[in-house]
């Protein structure tokens, strides 16, 4: 579904390229994890998936077609096929949550029909079935992010893209997310997520690709979230040297 | 659905953006009103050229008793004179230019004198004797004035030879030098209404930035993102230049049909239907301007 082949990007001259050379293959209907620490290149990694960046070198595949040979006119197709979350969720305030699902067929010209019958069974898959008339702000964080999730693949795209959605909720929220995030899995799209949050991809078991200075060092199948990571996760080591995590980590070894 | 979609778009857009969107309309008035004002003087200019044209004549003006001329010096014209003066005239050499002429004696130069200035204290204070009898002269050919000029200024009993026309020609330079001042006047100001326009589309861009965003997202089309920012700068536009019509189409009306012509009895105006020409060149000219300014301010500021 995505393949990554010998790509590097680089935003400046000079600097260290944001990813150096990375070659990755996700299947249709896999669910990977993608970790590391800040400036390891999970974005760059996203977005180049988009086309909202160009690769400096190598080529990116996406459902089978190399994105750098799809006409700028043509790159919204190419979007229709991918659905994206974020970390501080990209609700429009003004419109409820029925409107903010709605808009992301409007905007493609789905008609009215298709709308009113869709958009309610996208909120059931999420979970938030009867509340179509609230507004984003009378939502939790939890439920705010069910709403953009819903947005994402309100149009079944083959590809969700998931950069932090959880970054920003607290960990039994974000464990319902996860849920909803691995139903539209289990439903065939393929998952990509960016993510920080080592409980979760401990508690997932899926694929771990691990970024580090924008070189896969890690790539395992039904992996945990090792704490290979510098700085953030250096800290979070010592923390928990006498604890579970490194059990959890030496487990992992065997 | 989609169109109603874009519709709701331009709509909300310009609620949001209603005092910059007011603004835009203002300036484009104005400019397209000076734009059309040029327009309209320049139209003013032919329709009284092709009126005055056809009516100018040369006047040989024959010498009087208060005559200070050259020609003149042997006291007013004679009979003699005034014969041999018409003789000329029709002869081969000089009627090949011309096409009639008539003879306006001291008499029936009093009597025009005083319809065309019927209004005025001027009247009382000019007796019969002090006209000049004249040849009124109709040219074939208006710009051969001089070859008369030249035939009969220096002929005996004739005081002077003068060309309506240049009078005219005065008028009209002046009409043009006007009808210049205000298209420059509106080059500056659609300047503004372009700059304008584009720092409203800017800021209209940016304070929708979040829907674009999610537009670009979910893969909507250029189309769909951009031509709600075009269509609300060329409708502000468009109101602007439909308000200058108007302003335009008010002027002539009350003003020039009403007030100058009857002051100015033998001025041909233009008549307000014909400003309905220059209103829908302004309209095309403010939805033009405004199109393009909008589509390249948002190539640089609203990515897609």
């Amino acid at each position: 579904m995505i393949r990554f082949e010998n790509v590097t990007k680089v935003y400046e001259q000079n600097a260290r390229p944001a990813l150096d050379s990375v070659s990755l293959e996700i299947n249709r209907g896999e669910f990977t994890f993608l970790v590391g620490a800040s400036g390891s290149g999970k974005s760059t990694f996203l977005r180049l998936i988009l086309k909202e960046d160009k690769a400096s070198s190598g080529s990116v595949y996406v459902a089978g077609q190399n994105v750098a040979n799809i006409s700028s006119w043509r790159v919204p197709k190419l979007r229709r096929g991918i659905g994206v979350v974020f970390q501080d969720f990209r609700l429009l305030p003004q419109k409820n949550v029925f409107a903010n699902v709605a808009f992301a067929m409007q905007v493609i010209g789905k008609s009215r029909s298709i709308i009113r019958e869709t958009v309610p069974e996208v909120l059931k898959t999420v979970g938030l079935e009867g509340k179509e008339r609230r507004m984003p702000h009378e939502l939790s964080g939890g439920e705010q992010q069910r709403v953009a999730i819903a947005r994402a693949v309100v149009n079944r795209p083959g590809i969700l893209l998931a950069d932090e959605p959880t970054g920003n909720l607290d960990p039994i929220t974000s464990m319902g997310i996860m849920g909803v995030l691995d139903k539209i899995n289990q439903n065939g799209t393929t998952v990509v997520m960016a993510t920080h949050d080592d409980d979760i991809v401990n508690e997932m078991r899926r694929r771990v690709v691990e970024l580090k200075n924008g070189k896969v060092i890690r790539d395992e199948a039904k992996a945990l979230y090792t704490s290979m990571i510098p700085v953030v996760g250096e800290s979070r080591r010592l923390r928990d040297a006498s604890g579970e995590e490194l059990n959890r980590a030496q487990g992992a070894q065997l | 659905m989609r169109l109603l979609f874009i519709l709701g778009e331009i709509g909300s857009g310009l609620r949001r953006n209603l005092s910059m969107v007011i603004s835009v309309v203002l300036v484009t008035f104005v400019s397209l009103t000076f734009v059309g004002a040029a327009g309209m003087l320049q139209m003013q200019i032919n329709q009284m050229k092709g009126y005055w044209y056809d009516k100018v004549q040369v006047a040989v003006f024959l010498c009087n008793d208060g005559s200070t001329a050259v020609g003149c010096a042997s006291g007013p014209a004679t009979k003699e004179q005034q014969e041999n003066l018409q003789a000329m005239l029709e002869s081969p050499a000089v009627k090949q230019y011309i096409n009639d002429f008539q003879f306006e004696s001291q008499a029936e130069a009093y009597t025009h004198f005083k319809e065309q200035f019927s209004n005025s204290p001027i009247v009382d204070s000019v007796s019969e004797d002090q006209l000049p009898a004249s040849f009124r002269i109709n040219m074939k050919n208006p710009e051969k004035y001089q070859i008369i000029s030249e035939t009969f200024s220096s002929q005996p009993g004739v005081e002077t030879v003068s060309d309506q026309r240049q009078v005219l020609e005065r008028i009209f330079s002046w009409m043009n030098g006007a009808s210049v001042a205000a298209m420059g006047v509106a080059v500056v100001m659609i300047f503004c209404a372009v700059l304008l326009i584009t720092t409203t589309i800017r800021l209209s861009a940016f304070s929708r930035r979040r829907e674009t965003g999610i537009m670009r997202l979910v893969g909507a089309s250029k189309t769909v993102i951009q031509l709600p920012f075009i269509l609300e700068g060329v409708i502000a536009a468009v109101v602007g230049a439909v308000l200058a019509s108007v302003t335009l189409w008010l002027m002539a009306h009350f003003w020039l049909n009403g007030e100058l012509s009857t002051q100015f009895l033998n001025t041909p105006f233009i008549s307000s239907a014909q400003v309905l020409v220059i209103a829908p060149v302004l309209i095309a000219l403010g939805a033009g301007l405004a199109g393009i300014s909008s589509l390249l301010t948002l190539r640089r500021y609203l990515k897609v």
